[in-house]
């Protein structure tokens, strides 16, 4: 198939995929909490919604900046569709991608001349804590099948098995950052509803829309790695499966668990990423992994 | 605002060109994967200013002045 084609086709599974699984997120936290919920099509209609909505830039905003963040938020998740499901390159390609999510949610807050959005950005430096567990992780997948090239990992588990039995707790490091990145989360503190839509708040209309956008793409990126690297070469079904799965449970999580304060959220994300981490060590050193 | 429509269809055509250009042509990979990173993004930002709608001249002022109003 042409490349581009390839490309393009992915990127609207991506889109179409993550919105439906954040739209049925969204569903079975309502259903925890005995509320009907929105339909599971709500979150793709929203984002296609905004793109007509009317739209007009704050002046307190620094406009190319305000403007510009939002296709660096697209730009660095289509890295993502073509380093994953496309090309099956480098994880450590991934790895920059979501450092950059990080600027972007810092930058987002900054550029908008609001108190709210300020304040998410500072609080997006706190929590870039969840790097290091996710750098933990793709250090061990590493260190066990020696390469970050995610064609070679598939290659490796379809020959050794799926590395989520050999190395569950790094399978659980990157879980976490799945939770911290899913909408409602208790670790979301860039989000949280005190700040209305934390760095998102002065983006309304076509710039939300985007973002959402993005944001779907970035759900499918996440999940698709996730069970790509612990869980082997997959069927399509697999995947489909594997993705509902996971947005069930961590609708589970984040509809019974409380949004944590800034101290609390970066304190349990790196005392749970030094137990997987020891951990993970420990079984490497006493030969659990082969 | 004039200023800001012009940029927007000159990106517009750019990246629809570029991107049409790589589904016809098979181009060495760098390439492809070059118009796709800046080209999708530039392409649905173009498409958006564009289409998305403005407000009133008489509620322009209040609109821009009202910042921390969210969606």
């Amino acid at each position: 198939m042409n490349l581009m084609a390839d490309i393009l086709i992915n990127v609207v599974i991506a889109f179409l995929a993550g919105s439906l699984l954040l739209g049925l997120h969204r569903k079975v936290m309502a259903r925890v909490q005995k509320r009907p919920g929105p339909p599971i099509v709500q979150h793709l209609i929203h984002s296609l919604k905004f793109f007509f909505k009317e739209t007009a830039i704050p002046k307190t905003v620094s406009k190319v900046f305000y403007i510009g963040i939002v296709f660096i938020l697209a730009l660095i998740w289509i890295v993502g569709v073509i380093v994953g499901p496309v090309a099956h390159d480098s994880l450590l390609i991934l790895f920059g991608v979501y450092a950059v999510y990080k600027i972007v949610e810092h930058n987002s807050g900054s550029s908008s001349g609001s108190p709210y959005g300020k304040l998410s950005c500072v609080r997006a430096v706190l929590s870039a804590a969840t790097e290091l567990p996710l750098f933990a992780a793709i250090v061990f997948v590493y260190l066990v099948t020696g390469t970050m090239n995610i064609g070679e990992i598939i290659a490796y588990q379809s020959v050794h098995g799926p590395l989520i039995f050999s190395i569950p707790l790094a399978a659980l490091m990157f879980f976490m950052l799945i939770i911290t990145k899913s909408p409602y989360s208790p670790f979301a503190i860039t989000k949280d509803k005190a700040l209305i839509s934390g760095f998102e708040t002065e983006h309304f209309g076509f710039l939300r829309g985007f973002m959402l956008f993005s944001e779907s793409i970035a759900w499918y990126v996440m999940l698709w790695v996730f069970l790509t690297i612990f869980f082997g070469p997959l069927t399509a079904v697999g995947y489909l499966v594997g993705m509902i799965a996971i947005s069930f449970i961590t609708g589970f999580i984040n509809a019974a668990t409380p949004l944590l304060s800034p101290n609390h959220s970066v304190m349990t994300q790196i005392t749970i990423g030094a137990i997987c981490f020891f951990g993970t060590v420990l079984m490497i050193f006493t030969g659990v992994v082969a | 605002m004039v200023n800001q429509k012009i940029t927007c269809i000159i990106l517009l055509v750019l990246s629809t060109i570029a991107i049409l250009a790589c589904l016809v042509v098979d181009f060495e990979a760098w390439i492809v994967y070059t118009v796709a990173i800046f080209g999708i993004p530039a392409w649905v930002l173009a498409l958006g200013l564009l289409t998305m709608a403005k407000p009133k001249p008489e509620d322009a002022e209040e609109r821009v002045r009202e910042p921390f109003t969210g969606y």
